[in-house]
């Protein structure tokens, strides 16, 4: 295992049969809690996302991107979801061309230093995606405001830019007041409640308790603010190895409905600490994506005709997955 | 002679422009470059964060995406977004921003949205991303572009980012706390802003690039001072320490002698 994602447990004195009776809920003489199973399969999840569900996205950029649920949309046919999120690439690129999802609130879509989204381009010209832009700030206050419960949230940008009036999914896209305490001008941004939320994670329990390793983006704010949470883990670990480093624990459990264990569910994007993104096969989606022919080659061969993840990864193989492991002492 | 690409020179500019123990905010792309050339130059105590929340960044190796595990190794600090242009930039901390931009006008408000019209554009752009809030809250902005006469509007397809909006007084007025643009820096010249008027002049040309064809592909009446200096090359040092940073060409290599 990689050695950086376990520099906590390295520090703590090995976990024996005779240690824990002496930090276990018996060893207090309290009743055992029942520890609850949230596992789902990945097709159950997506499953359970209606057609024309509004979805919080997790990940950030190169980050952690829903990339295997984003597929097994695709597989089952969703269609009209609503998106919203910072900045996603690849995963919201196949989605968009499959016609999954066609209405973002986004701050960011493109495949950043490879370009611009190649679907995301026809189907603008199509004149089938609809936009309400805000900045990537604004997105995570909008989610930090869902989870805090409250109507919306302040921000001192957005102002003077031409997101706050150029609208096409919302009237209530954003508005300017001037500040009851101190009259000078500030926006409101509507907060995000969304009816999924959906991220990716290096560890999870069985209960949820989640461990992220890295940058966070805005995920921590998704899965409090969102109504049903789905966590994608890489890998599942006890309940014991999350309470024997609690501060290691991003999102406690008790916001987290499922857990759906997906080892390489951000490929071809990258995990912090687990393994890198696949910059060749990345390539080759630029390149093939430029005419529709090539995306619908693409979504076949890469998508549906693999059937599910676990043929995915078959499909990728054993040898290329294990070339793309992090370096433990680099994490990428 | 030192022999370099029109990109390099960019990337050296754009390092020029930081000074030591700064907080910088950089992009992908040649900013990552600039920043980087900074700190193992003249700047060794820059400190430089990514929005994704990578902060005091020491990477290695070269960075694809904002969020790119490259830029976690030896940093910090990784934390999340709230935290990178919430507490930091919106906080007011940050001395100086990158950014790039498809269509500036002349006052530096910037497009990195929509080319054409917004309900039936013709290319759909990334977006703000982190861009106007870094533009918003940033001490000062450098713009870093390939210079193209069509990025030098009258009139921009969209405001995305704000630069000096319509001149003097009217970021304060809408409580903008950043100063925002100082510098734009092209493969043809550098550019900066009239303090009085908050208009973009000429500042400089690169070597081998003429004050008439600057001001021939800029959409908007240029100001242009009487003696325009001739932008210092960069030097031998400077050029082994970029690429250095950047030793497979994936942004240097797009440049041309």
């Amino acid at each position: 295992m990689n050695t950086r994602l376990s520099t906590k447990q390295a520090f703590l004195p090995p976990f024996t049969a005779n240690s824990a009776s002496q930090f276990s809920p018996g060893g207090c003489n309290m009743i055992e809690p029942t520890v609850e199973d949230k596992r789902i399969t990945l097709e159950e999840a997506v499953k359970k996302v209606h057609d024309g569900a509004h979805i919080a996205w997790g990940g950030f950029g190169y980050q952690r991107p829903p990339e295997a649920f984003a597929m097994e949309l695709i597989r089952q046919k969703k269609r009209n979801l609503r998106i919203y999120t910072c900045g996603s690439e690849h995963d919201l690129d196949i989605l968009t061309g499959a016609e999954v999802c066609l209405e973002y609130e986004v701050a960011f879509f493109a495949i950043e230093a490879l370009g611009l989204a190649p679907n995301l381009r026809r189907r603008i010209k199509e004149g089938k995606v609809k936009f309400e832009d805000y900045s990537n700030l604004a997105m995570a206050l909008r989610f930090l405001g869902g989870a805090l419960n409250v109507p919306f949230m302040p921000i001192r940008h957005m102002i003077g830019s031409d997101m706050l009036e150029k609208t096409q999914l919302r009237k209530d896209k954003a508005k300017v007041i001037d500040c009851p305490f101190t009259g000078n001008p500030v926006v409101l941004l509507p907060s995000v409640q969304a009816d999924f939320g959906v991220i990716c994670a290096q560890k999870a329990d069985m209960q949820g308790n989640v461990q992220l390793y890295g940058i966070k983006g805005e995920d921590n704010e998704i899965v409090r603010g969102s109504k049903t949470t789905i966590v994608c883990a890489e890998e599942i670990i006890s309940n014991e190895e999350i309470r024997r480093a609690p501060d290691l624990t991003a999102i406690p459990g008790l916001y987290v409905d499922y857990v759906v264990e997906v080892p390489f569910g951000s490929w071809p994007m990258q995990v912090y600490g687990l393994y890198d993104y696949d910059l060749p096969h990345l390539q080759m989606y630029m390149q093939m994506c430029k005419t529709e022919e090539g995306w619908q080659e693409y979504m076949n061969e890469w998508i549906l005709d693999v059937g599910n993840h676990k043929g995915l990864l078959k499909k990728i193989g054993a040898k290329r997955l294990k070339e793309l492991r992090a370096d433990p002492e680099f994490g990428y | 002679m030192v022999e370099y690409t029109s990109t390099e020179m960019m990337a050296v500019c754009g390092a020029h422009a930081v000074k030591d123990g700064e907080r910088v905010f950089a992009g992908t792309g040649l900013p990552v470059l600039g920043a980087m050339l900074a700190k193992v130059t003249h700047a060794p105590n820059a400190i430089i964060i990514y929005e994704g929340g990578n902060v005091d960044t020491q990477n290695k190796d070269l960075a694809l995406s904002v969020a790119d595990s490259r830029l976690g190794y030896r940093a910090a600090a990784s934390i999340g977004l709230i935290e990178t242009l919430g507490f930091l930039m919106m906080g007011g901390k940050v001395d100086v921003g990158f950014l790039g931009a498809a269509q500036i006008d002349e006052f530096g408000n910037i497009n990195t949205s929509y080319i054409g019209d917004f309900d039936a554009p013709k290319v759909r752009l990334p977006g703000s991303g982190g861009g106007n809030d870094i533009a918003s809250s940033a001490g000062r902005i450098i713009l870093m572009f390939t210079h193209d006469a069509r990025k030098f509007v009258k009139k921009l397809d969209y405001l995305t980012s704000p630069g000096h909006l319509s001149g003097p007084g009217s970021r304060e007025k809408l409580g903008l706390i950043g100063g925002g643009p100082s510098l734009v820096v092209t493969d043809k010249c550098q550019m900066d802003f009239d303090p009085d008027s908050k208009r973009i002049r000429l500042k400089s040309v690169h070597p081998g690039v003429t004050v008439d064809w600057v001001k021939e592909n800029v959409m908007f009446d240029l100001s242009i001072g009487k003696d325009v200096p001739i932008t210092a090359e960069p030097t031998k040092h400077e050029l082994e320490k970029l690429r250095g940073l950047d030793p497979q060409g994936i942004y240097l290599a797009k440049g041309q002698k």
